[in-house]
């Protein structure tokens, strides 16, 4: 039911001359969720304008939704529902009458009109708003008037620009967590752009990491996450950490340590069998703080950041940058004193040195 | 009021700087400030609309008619026709200056493109014209000698003049209007958020459908209000039918004849009167017509 998309050499020059996008091919599944995640001006944004219709690819660019081409049609007749961050709701009109619109414009008799956006209201939680104007709701009440008007004319596929943005931290959580169960039930082809990096973890199927205009990396969660394909996925991902090292007959040396390599780095096979300096990335959990004794590294805590649930070290004297390092909460620091830590060695990405050079934000 | 700030003052925690306690000191709204901020405002409407009216009202009531002077000059068919005249005219450039400001001014904000300053500040320049010179411009395109003239009687052997009745006060005053409509046309236009716009076509709406549900409702307070400012202008305009003709019957044309030659104060003051309510009550049903558009959300024209 649920409908394919597919970009074949899609690429994007805008008038003044800017290159916004590099030619890429992209296949999008029906009833898959994928997010294009980068930071802003990477051009996730135009990849979904031009799913929408709204930007136009380059001479030689494709774009079929199961398998009829798009590519010149606008965006009145794609049948694609969209979600913006400043949710672009019609002031002018209640909450059903938003709600309606698109049934009205498609010429949906007024007694069925009535039926589904009541159906649309209810599903989102929002029946008790219907006569309300725009601009007596909250935020969270605007964006789910938003996703009731796209879905209500059963869109062919779902565009979210960012749609959370705007919204409070704990509402942004929880309408996340709603989106994801909305897009389960429909079963409906979504797109969802967004430049953080736990929304995309959370709600994607599949994530396009974006750079500079390029896919930097397809995958799931999972392999986004765990085994991030270039220094620039894994600092964006959250490897905020960087450590220098060198690798010699399948080890890994960091100054005076060395460590065997294991199953984690797999995916990093033909970086082991090389030989040479490489960049290592990882996140707060690649170290743990421990007993001298079962020290790798000692360093020296230069600020703690209280987070409840864990305590979040900036220790310094490992590597040439200050590292983050997470612990429990109820460990005793103290800003000033030494630390002893252990590195967490299967949650590494290692990177030849000058990729890491070049590649990094 | 000033209890209540008393109230606040008590309820002030001592931790609080004290400049947030000192905010909280009584009279800062009291009756006595609010009055006194209120005067100049009264004294102006005073001194140039309430004195000047109830003196023009009293020369109504002491005219050789009395009150039945306002019944005189609806019957006599020649105030009327001018009043009817002056109506429809006011009303014909201000939807005709709506209509075309509305696509000069969106069209101008859309679109970037060389001498697109240089345009707009052409469009703005009548601005800074008196009524009369506008009259003069009118005259020098269709007038007797004028440019349209010339043509026509060169290409058909037919001069086509129409500056000196009502058509040529309607050019004038539409090109009198247009700066007016098409600056708060653009300013509303600036505002409009393109998002809007491609979330109804998302939703399937044609062109037509987005101008009338989004676009429209946008620009509507900018047309209202220039749209007001520009039918009151028409109504009361002076200059340009004078440097036009004398025999345009035009309300304020009417007014001044009554009173300079023909010294019939009373007359010419109901006439006033009349003038003033008849453009406020047009003005005052556009304003409760579009109110309630606006916020039922059936958009339409103004």
């Amino acid at each position: 039911m649920s409908t394919q998309i597919k970009l074949r050499h899609c690429a994007k020059t805008f008038a003044d001359g800017t290159r916004a996008l590099a030619p890429f091919d992209l296949t999008i599944e029906g009833g898959e969720t994928i997010v294009l995640l980068g930071p802003s001006g990477c051009g996730k944004t135009t990849i979904l304008r031009m799913i929408a219709g709204l930007e136009f690819p380059d001479a030689g660019g494709m774009i079929t939704f199961d398998g009829d081409d798009v590519t010149r049609q606008s965006i009145e007749k794609r049948r694609v529902g969209m979600v913006f961050q400043s949710y672009a709701l019609f002031p002018n009109m209640t909450v059903a009458e938003n709600v309606a619109y698109g049934l009205k414009v498609n010429g949906v008799s007024a007694a069925e009109r009535q039926t589904r956006v009541a159906a649309m209201l209810e599903m989102m939680h929002i029946d008790m708003l219907a006569d309300r104007r725009i601009d007596q709701l909250s935020g969270g009440q605007r964006q789910r008037v938003a996703l009731a008007r796209a879905i209500a004319v059963q869109p062919r596929v779902l565009l979210l620009d960012e749609p959370l943005t705007a919204l409070d931290a704990k509402l942004r959580v929880r309408l996340r967590t709603e989106i994801n169960a909305l897009l389960r039930k429909l079963g409906i082809t979504a797109v969802y752009v967004t430049h953080d990096q736990e929304e995309a973890l959370a709600l994607g199927d599949r994530i396009v990491v974006m750079q500079k205009g390029e896919i930097a990396q397809i995958g799931t969660p999972r392999e986004i996450y765990r085994s991030p394909k270039n220094p620039f996925v894994a600092d964006f991902v959250g490897a905020a950490n960087r450590l220098a090292g060198d690798m010699r007959d399948g080890r890994l040396h960091i100054g005076s340590q060395v460590f065997e390599a294991v199953d984690g780095w797999n995916q990093y096979n033909d970086m082991i069998d090389k030989t040479g300096p490489v960049e290592l990335f990882f996140r707060a959990d690649g170290l743990s703080v421990c007993e001298r004794e079962d020290a790798h590294f000692t360093g020296r805590i230069e600020a703690v950041a209280y987070l409840g649930d864990k305590q979040r070290l900036t220790v310094s004297g490992i590597g040439p940058q200050a590292m983050m390092i997470d612990t429990h909460a109820d460990d005793l620091t103290a800003v000033g004193s030494d630390v002893h830590c252990r590195f967490n060695i299967e949650r590494l990405a290692i990177f030849p040195a000058h990729d890491a050079d070049s590649g990094a934000i | 009021m000033s209890s209540l700030h008393q109230i606040k003052g008590g309820r002030s925690r001592p931790s609080l700087p004290s400049f947030m306690v000192g905010q909280a000191r009584p009279g800062v709204g009291s009756p006595a400030i609010l009055a006194l901020l209120l005067t100049p405002g009264l004294i102006i409407v005073a001194a140039f609309f309430l004195i000047p009216m109830a003196l023009v009202a009293m020369r109504v009531a002491n005219g050789p008619d009395g009150f039945a002077t306002y019944f005189i000059i609806l019957t006599n068919g020649r105030y009327f026709a001018s009043l009817m005249q002056t109506l429809v005219m006011s009303a014909g450039v201000t939807v005709t200056a709506l209509v075309l400001c509305g696509i000069c001014g969106l069209f101008l904000v859309r679109n970037r493109f060389a001498g697109r300053n240089v345009i707009t500040a052409l469009l703005t320049l009548p601005l800074s014209f008196p009524g009369t010179v506008v009259g003069f411009m009118v005259i020098m395109l269709a007038g007797r000698q004028g440019v349209i003239g010339s043509v026509t009687d060169a290409l058909f052997g037919d001069k086509l003049v129409f500056a000196y009745n009502i058509a040529g006060l309607f050019i004038g005053y539409l090109y009198f209007s247009i700066p007016r409509v098409i600056l708060a046309v653009m300013a509303s236009a600036e505002k409009l958020d393109p998002q809007l716009e491609e979330a109804a076509r998302s939703l399937g709406a044609p062109t037509w459908r987005v101008i009338k549900d989004v676009i429209l409702p946008g620009l509507m307070p900018g047309l209202i209000s220039s749209g007001a400012i520009c039918f009151a202008t028409a109504m009361g305009a002076f200059g340009t039918a004078f440097t036009l003709a004398t025999d345009i019957d035009v309300l304020p044309m009417v007014i001044y004849t009554e009173f300079t030659r023909n010294a019939n104060v009373a007359v010419a003051a109901a006439l006033s009167i009349a003038l003033g309510l008849l453009t406020w009550a047009v003005l005052t049903a556009v304003r409760c017509f579009a109110g309630n558009t606006a916020t039922s959300g059936t958009g339409g024209g103004a």
